[in-house]
């Protein structure tokens, strides 16, 4: 049971912010102000705005850890008042955290190694190992809340966080604690990240209009915008959520895990593993097909996803496919690559608590190649009972999450 | 709540020690160092120049030129150190791949890394700085994220899956073979892979270690002579540091009756695994080893044994003074009377620390240990610490009847974990 939210996004620094511009279809890309991007070939992101750390821990702990870090201790501070969650001495060992990334602390590394190359190895900080490590947000959430049971960080590259929420059921259905914190984190907003993923061809060059470059399944779609974002989730046993009366926004019903065995960093065309994952997630659901009412698409805006993505959901849902509402949040807050997962798992939530579809917007010229209803530019009303949320990552490895309506 | 059960039916491994289970198992019960001077890079900046470098590794052997050149290191070793334990356990084909015959699609794997293909990271770091943003590699950025390595082992031999990459730095390896184990119990998958990898000698993490004064000193303590080989001395009482090193273990972890369906032989089987924050420190264990303790507990919990039912444990066993004394403290709290009759030891006496790939290395060792009988020592031990009072098998490997092996694993952050490993019985 989803009992508590948090959100520090390129649309909003905290879950309603986020929701309201998400549904109004407000785009958070924007020129690069994080480093001087004069001569790389793509200087727009996803950045996340007037976001102070200090807001959130005290500026000693701050200044060591690294910004992925901040965002997943702000994150989880958020979800955790959200659910009213009080964490003592009675609770701190049954409660575990599962906060993913893609990278971690690369910008501790970058920074270490122009000391190391300029001042050389004494220079280089004592904390760059502790806080470039990609398990250190999760580990900051732990120490700052005290929380004592498992501490997990798994990486999937773009599917890191849906493989959060997975995780989580797990650790629940299998009764090994009664909480989890779940979600995931990323920032890094760096020359070295924007160089490579410019020179894989992987971002959108619209440099001039940066608010219409990211443009999941339309025609005119030429890359992702790379962004910053962290989500976190209290998931909570039924049982638990009833005892201590805490309000249920949503349950996470099932999930799977599929790897397609293809390539570094292409999907698989036939979107095998894509679809798999995504059956195999309704069935662990105990849910048909046909059920599904939104699916919170990967989306990421570059030709081959988003073809394949489609073809995916076609193999999976046969006929249904056409009865589905299909949209990606990545139009409005880039591909946030560890965090991406938590902030479709909050647009399902939401989906389903205010029975309120957000679009993908940008939505201007037809893909033949896409063809599902991708609720264009604007948001729809819909009753959402199911949503399932799909990640994929470099190295073809597919999440699906299947989030419902609480019962009762 | 389950009969379903993992048993190990394939090991793999490439290390300090040796390239392949059979010359890694017969250095660590000889109680050969797989520690030297560094040769990877100039070490005249640094303070020490010691480091556990796989020796004598040529990744062309493993994988095609292209994808060599195009992956990092911990990719390479990953690569390597699965083939053999796919081989081992009768699970490739002709092709090299994964078999016809084996359900690829129910076949996954948790393949862990501490800090994954940083070494790409910082070539094209300086690439962009001596050459600018236009000259970086295209393939950097997916081929150094922590789940590139599990990411190209998936193509490499047709595994599909549920794949994940966990990091819990120094403790990776300890979660990736727990839940691996736990995948299948709970039925998710009929084979996994349960493995870490890590290649962190590079100039940059080097210093990061030398300036938080983690490193041992490689120096004979009683003679005061340089010497590399000395520089891991866990539970010692001159121990002042770990050892850097670099390495890639895997085992592959299948239901019982799927290796019996296709005549596979259980070596081993993998029967607890707990895992334990200490909501303390970044970087500094937590008073008294309480996580480890936490961890350890859970663990005896999962496989359903006392704490008298163990009969060895593979330390963490770093070498530096704090982790030695509390893991040592653990122990003590954790089985009470018995510990004095358990045998302990630590192997990154022999293989430095690994890092993401020590948990998976030592749960090779544990596997080992109870299918052969012998427990490989604890060398350098010479000068017995008061505080630290157990039996830390020291300098030579032993024979004994050894049912029950139980493998901890610690890293920066406060993460613990523990695994249990029983020799196959029916």
């Amino acid at each position: 049971m989803v009992t508590g939210l948090g959100a520090i996004t390129p649309i909003g620094n905290d879950p309603a912010a986020f929701w309201a511009h998400l549904v109004a279809g407000v785009s958070g890309v924007g020129p690069i102000t994080q480093f001087d991007a004069t001569d790389q070939e793509v200087r727009i992101a996803a950045e996340v705005k007037g976001f102070d750390p200090r807001d959130w821990m005290d500026f000693k702990q701050a200044r060591r850890m690294s910004r992925f870090a901040h965002f997943g201790v702000a994150a989880a501070r958020q979800a955790i008042d959200d659910a009213g969650l009080e964490i003592g001495d009675h609770n701190r060992d049954d409660i575990a955290v599962v906060v993913n990334t893609g990278g971690g602390g690369l910008a501790e590394v970058a920074l270490g190694e122009t000391t190391f190359q300029t001042r050389g190895p004494a220079r280089v900080s004592p904390f760059m190992v502790p806080m470039m490590s990609p398990s250190m947000a999760a580990a900051q959430i732990s120490i700052q809340n005290g929380i004592r049971g498992p501490v997990i960080t798994s990486v999937a590259a773009c599917a890191s966080s849906v493989q959060a929420f997975v995780e989580a059921q797990r650790l629940i259905e299998h009764g090994d604690v009664d909480v989890v914190i779940a979600g995931g984190t990323e920032s890094a907003i760096l020359p070295v990240s924007f160089a490579a993923l410019a020179n894989m061809g992987a971002l959108s060059k619209r440099n001039d209009e940066p608010e219409r470059a990211s443009r999941p399944f339309d025609a005119g779609r030429d890359g992702f915008v790379f962004g910053e974002a962290a989500g976190a989730f209290i998931v909570e046993s039924a049982e638990h959520a009833a005892k201590r009366g805490a309000t249920v926004i949503a349950e996470i019903a099932g999930g799977a895990m599929t790897g397609d065995a293809f390539h570094i960093s292409a999907p698989d065309p036939s979107g095998y593993g894509a679809s798999l994952a995504m059956k195999r997630a309704v069935t662990d659901a105990h849910l048909e097909p046909e059920q599904v009412d939104y699916v919170v698409a990967h989306g990421t805006s570059t030709p081959l996803n988003d073809a394949t993505e489609s073809k995916a959901i076609r193999a999976a849902f046969a006929e249904h496919a056409d009865r589905l509402a299909v949209s990606s949040n990545k139009s409005m807050v880039g591909h946030t690559l560890g965090a991406a997962g938590a902030m479709s798992g909050l647009a399902a939530v939401f989906a389903i608590r205010d029975g309120l579809i957000p679009p993908t917007i940008n939505q201007e010229a037809a893909d033949p190649a896409c063809d599902l209803d991708y609720v264009p530019n604007a948001a729809r009303r819909a009753t959402v009972n199911v949503a399932i949320v799909n990640g994929f990552g470099f190295g073809g490895q597919n999440v699906v999450t299947v989030f419902r309506r609480p019962e009762g | 709540m389950t009969d379903r059960r993992a048993v190990i039916t394939g090991l793999g491994i490439v290390s300090p020690v040796g390239i392949g289970a059979e010359a890694s198992w017969e250095a660590l019960v000889a109680g050969r160092s797989g520690i030297d001077r560094i040769t990877f890079f100039d070490t005249s900046a640094f303070d020490t120049d010691v480091a556990g470098e796989v020796k004598g590794f040529e990744p062309t052997n493993y994988m095609a030129p292209k994808d060599v050149r195009r992956h990092d290191r911990s990719t390479h070793l990953a690569v390597a150190a699965t083939g053999e334990a796919l081989r081992h356990a009768g699970l490739l084909g002709e092709n090299g791949m994964v078999g016809p015959d084996v359900d690829a699609d129910r076949f996954g794997m948790v393949f862990g890394s501490g800090i994954g293909g940083v070494g790409l990271l910082l070539e094209g770091h300086t690439t962009l700085m001596e050459r600018g943003p236009r000259r970086v590699s295209p393939f950097m950025l997916p081929h150094m994220l922590p789940d590139s390595p599990s990411g190209q082992v998936a193509i490499e031999f047709g595994i599909r899956g549920p794949n994940m990459a966990v990091v819990s730095a120094c403790a990776t390896g300890g979660h990736a073979v727990g839940e691996a184990m736990e995948s299948i119990v709970r039925g998710q998958a009929d084979i996994m892979l349960g493995a870490g990898t890590e290649a962190p000698l590079l100039p940059l993490a080097f210093a990061g270690f030398s300036q938080m004064r983690a490193l041992g000193t490689p120096k004979d303590p009683d003679t005061g002579e340089y010497n590399a080989q000395m520089a891991s001395r866990p539970f010692d009482l001159t121990r002042d540091g770990f050892v850097v090193s670099e390495g890639a273990a895997v085992l592959v972890l299948e239901e019982l009756e799927h290796a019996r369906a296709r005549g596979a032989t259980p070596i081993a089987e993998v029967i607890g695994f707990g895992s334990a924050a200490d909501a303390f420190d970044m970087a500094a264990p937590a008073d008294r080893g309480e996580g480890n303790q936490r961890a350890m507990k859970a663990a005896l919990a999962r496989a359903g044994i006392g704490p008298d039912a163990v009969d060895y444990i593979n330390a963490h066993g770093t070498s530096t003074p704090l982790n030695d004394r509390f893991e040592t403290v653990a122990i003590r709290e954790v089985f009470g009377e018995h510990a004095d009759r358990l045998a302990v030891s630590s192997t990154k006496s022999m293989t430095g620390h690994a890092m993401g790939a020590a948990g998976a290395i030592e749960a090779f060792v544990c596997a080992k240990v109870v299918s052969t009988g012998c427990i490989p020592p604890t060398i350098n031990y010479r000068h017995p610490d008061p505080e630290l009072t157990l039996d830390y098998v020291p300098n030579e490997a032993r024979a004994a009847d050894v049912r029950v092996a139980l493998s901890n694993s610690m890293g920066l952050g406060g993460h613990n974990s523990s695994v249990i490993i029983r020799r196959f019985e029916d």
